[in-house]
């Protein structure tokens, strides 16, 4: 079989798959000019990361095991790793709604960054794979673990960036709803 | 029992009538004037089928004069269907300034890269030049709409019914032209009359979706869309992409630590 009738069905097939995947019905539309600052407004999940990890510490069932409550660590780590997915799906909830809002505001935009639209494709396609692989690292059953001070600190840390990019956000969007003299008609909503 | 030929004959008609009959309810809907490209893709169809009809009775059949017709009219074919590709695009991205500047840059590489890509195999042999430029131009414009449907969904752009019929059309012809052709390219020769046949069966059910979209579905609506700044997309939209990051950055701390401790 020639490389050139290889490529021409390999290529045929992949464009009629993905024709079939693309044509199916969309999810539900985000409706940019009433949600995008509302949407930025709740509250937001990251800020439990610290208490997340202290749940998984070692420390938290070491102190029953030596005691002999061993049927009382395991109910309370399969616990904990139930509590964990959840906070996994919350925060993976928040990323979604942060992209549905960069979407809405490109689509309102008349001019969009490439870069940054490509950013943040290989950002979400990074996120839903970590996401997916450490779900799946939880159910096959996440130990307990230690040394993790300095990743708690980091954690705080990260939410505290998260909290001042927050108030950027919307300090900015307050700015940019004044009535400008682009012309164009601005999004009433915000 | 029916020939290939006489079959391929009959096909034939039944996609002249059909053409006609599209073309007739594009003038019905008043859809010319606001899908010119397309318009002229249609009559174009049927003048190739006119003329080319023409030259087999005028000419004998195997000769080069009714193969060199037969290859121009379907360069003509093959560049008005491009410009209906583009006339569609144009219809569902220019509402949105932003995607669109960045859409069309996207849409022209990936056809450029795909149309060059199946030129590579031609191997400087003027024969296999064309024949995979007609292929390639064809795959590009599968590839062009895929592109375009993947990207609409991305952005959650609402595509009319009407658009992404004509666009489905479009692209599953170009598809299985690109698959019958390469699968019967090693025997075109003894399967010319079968391939032909293919060929138009394909095409006939293309022009079956065109023509139930355009006499079912009503001419898309355009409404005005909000605009925001161009300045205050760039401060969110980078602003966005750090709480992505960090977001991102706080599930690797999940998984590292996780690393750490096994």
């Amino acid at each position: 079989m020639s490389a050139s009738l290889l490529f021409f069905i390999f290529f045929a097939l992949v464009v009629l798959s993905l024709l079939l995947w693309a044509s199916r019905p969309a999810k539900h539309q985000f409706a940019p000019d009433a949600d995008v600052f509302e949407a930025l407004s709740q509250s937001r999940h990251c800020y439990h990361f610290h208490q997340i990890m202290q749940a998984l510490r070692p420390e938290d069932t070491e102190y029953l095991r030596e005691i002999g409550q061993a049927p009382l660590v395991r109910a309370l780590r399969l616990q904990r790793r139930g509590v964990a997915l959840i906070y996994l799906d919350c925060l993976q909830k928040e990323f979604e709604t942060l992209l549905e809002i960069s979407r809405a505001l490109a689509v309102m935009s008349p001019e969009v960054i490439a870069m940054e639209e490509m950013e943040r494709w290989r950002l979400s396609v990074a996120f839903a794979a970590h996401c997916a692989f450490l779900k799946w690292k939880l159910r096959l059953g996440l130990q307990p673990f230690s040394g993790f001070t300095l990743l708690s600190d980091m954690a705080i840390n990260i939410a505290r960036q998260l909290e001042a990019a927050t108030t950027r956000i919307a300090e900015t969007a307050v700015r940019g709803s004044e009535p400008s003299a682009t012309g164009h008609e601005n999004i009433a909503g915000l | 029992m029916v020939e290939p030929l006489q079959l391929r004959n009959l096909a034939w008609a039944l996609t002249t009538t059909v053409e006609c009959v599209l073309f007739v309810q594009l003038a019905r809907r008043k859809f010319l004037d606001k899908y010119p490209w397309f318009s002229i893709y249609v009559a174009s169809t049927i003048v190739q089928s006119a003329v080319v009809a023409t030259a087999y009775r005028v000419f004998d059949v195997p000769s080069m004069v009714v193969w060199k017709i037969a290859w121009a009219s379907q360069l003509i074919v093959v560049f008005l269907r491009f410009q209906a590709l583009v006339e569609l695009t144009r219809k569902i991205l220019d509402r949105y300034l932003g995607i669109w500047a960045l859409a069309w840059r996207l849409l022209f590489t990936v056809g450029i890269l795909v149309l060059a890509n199946s030129l590579l195999f031609s191997k400087g042999d003027w024969y296999w030049i064309f024949h995979n430029m007609e292929r390639g131009f064809e795959l590009s414009i599968g590839t062009i709409i895929v592109t375009l449907l993947l990207f609409a969904r991305y952005y959650r752009l609402p595509i009319q019914r009407l658009h992404s019929a004509l666009m489905l059309g479009l692209c599953l012809y170009s598809v299985f032209f690109v698959l019958n052709y390469t699968l019967l390219e090693k025997h075109i020769q003894e399967l010319v009359n079968f391939w032909g046949f293919v060929d138009i069966l394909t095409y006939l059910a293309t022009l079956l979706i065109w023509l139930n979209a355009v006499s079912r579905y009503p001419e898309p609506a355009t409404q005005a869309l909000p605009v925001i700044p161009k300045e205050l997309y760039g401060k969110l939209s980078s602003e966005l992409n750090l709480r992505l990051h960090l977001l991102n950055r706080q599930l690797n701390q999940l998984l590292r630590s996780e690393d750490q401790h096994r």
